[in-house]
């Protein structure tokens, strides 16, 4: 078995991630039933949700500066271009907007959600957004995984005719 | 019941963060010395483009707690604001990478 330094940080940037949608999820849900006995637990999962992106942020953002260029290359020279050009471009980005959003959750959850509608309303929004801008990003990470793996594959069927 | 200074605070600006996030992901992308110039200050234009949405983010979320002026906006409208931004910001990004 060989699995490199950059194995392991992509795997734990895209399992923070993973992870930091299903505490916002977790929020989500427990907001929908918001009471003094579950408000400990909104927090808690609102931190974890925070941390995890920022997890995320951290592990991609070392990956993506030090090891992406190579495999950018590959994508762009192999037959899904868009994996890079349109999914890479945009997930970069758009992973701003989630990040952002999780480092809000925790703030909002400090609200009285139990006896503040218009907080609720908020912690429910925020969490919902987090889940899908989250979805679309993971989704994102897949689809230029599999932009590498069309272009190595096809690299190897010429080699090996 | 309304929301706090500090929510409401950091509310408008995540925000403000998520279209400013947007429209400075365009401008790099069209203008190569803007770019350039991000990549020359922390070795990455990602990075920097991070550490400065960090920093507006917790920036205008400390100056409008501190001045309460999120907190004169209404609830609802304060969140449809928010739901808003992320959905122009967000199909703002994918549209620009897919057509431009």
């Amino acid at each position: 078995m060989n699995i490199s330094t950059s194995d392991i940080i992509l795997l734990a940037h895209a399992a923070f991630g993973a992870t930091g949608c299903l505490a916002a999820l977790w929020v989500f849900v427990e907001v929908l039933n918001a009471q003094p006995a579950n408000a400990v637990r909104i927090r808690a999962a609102a931190v974890v949700a925070a941390i995890c992106m920022a997890g995320a942020w951290i592990c991609g953002g070392y990956w993506y500066v030090h090891f992406y260029p190579a495999e950018k290359a590959l994508i762009l020279k192999g037959p899904w271009p868009f994996a890079h050009n349109l999914f890479m471009e945009t997930k970069e980005h758009l992973f701003f907007i989630t990040a952002i959003l999780a480092f809000l959750l925790p703030i909002a959850a400090r609200e009285r959600l139990y006896v503040n509608p218009a907080a609720r309303q908020l912690v429910l929004s925020v969490a919902a957004l987090i889940v899908i801008t989250g979805l679309a990003v993971e989704g994102a990470g897949a689809v230029i995984n599999h932009g590498v793996k069309v272009a190595l594959l096809r690299d190897a069927s010429k080699g090996s005719q | 019941m309304k929301l706090t200074a500090a929510t409401s605070g950091f509310v408008l600006a995540a925000a403000i963060t998520v279209l400013f996030n947007t429209a400075l992901s365009c401008a790099k992308d069209a203008y190569a010395p803007l770019k350039d110039f991000m990549g020359s200050l922390t070795g990455h234009d990602w990075t920097t483009q991070g550490l400065i949405d960090l920093v507006l983010f917790v920036g205008l979320g400390a100056i409008f707690m501190s001045t309460r002026a999120a907190e004169r906006i209404d609830s609802s409208r304060l969140i449809a604001s928010l739901i808003g931004a992320v959905v122009i910001a967000g199909l703002g990004l994918c549209i620009w990478f897919a057509f431009v």
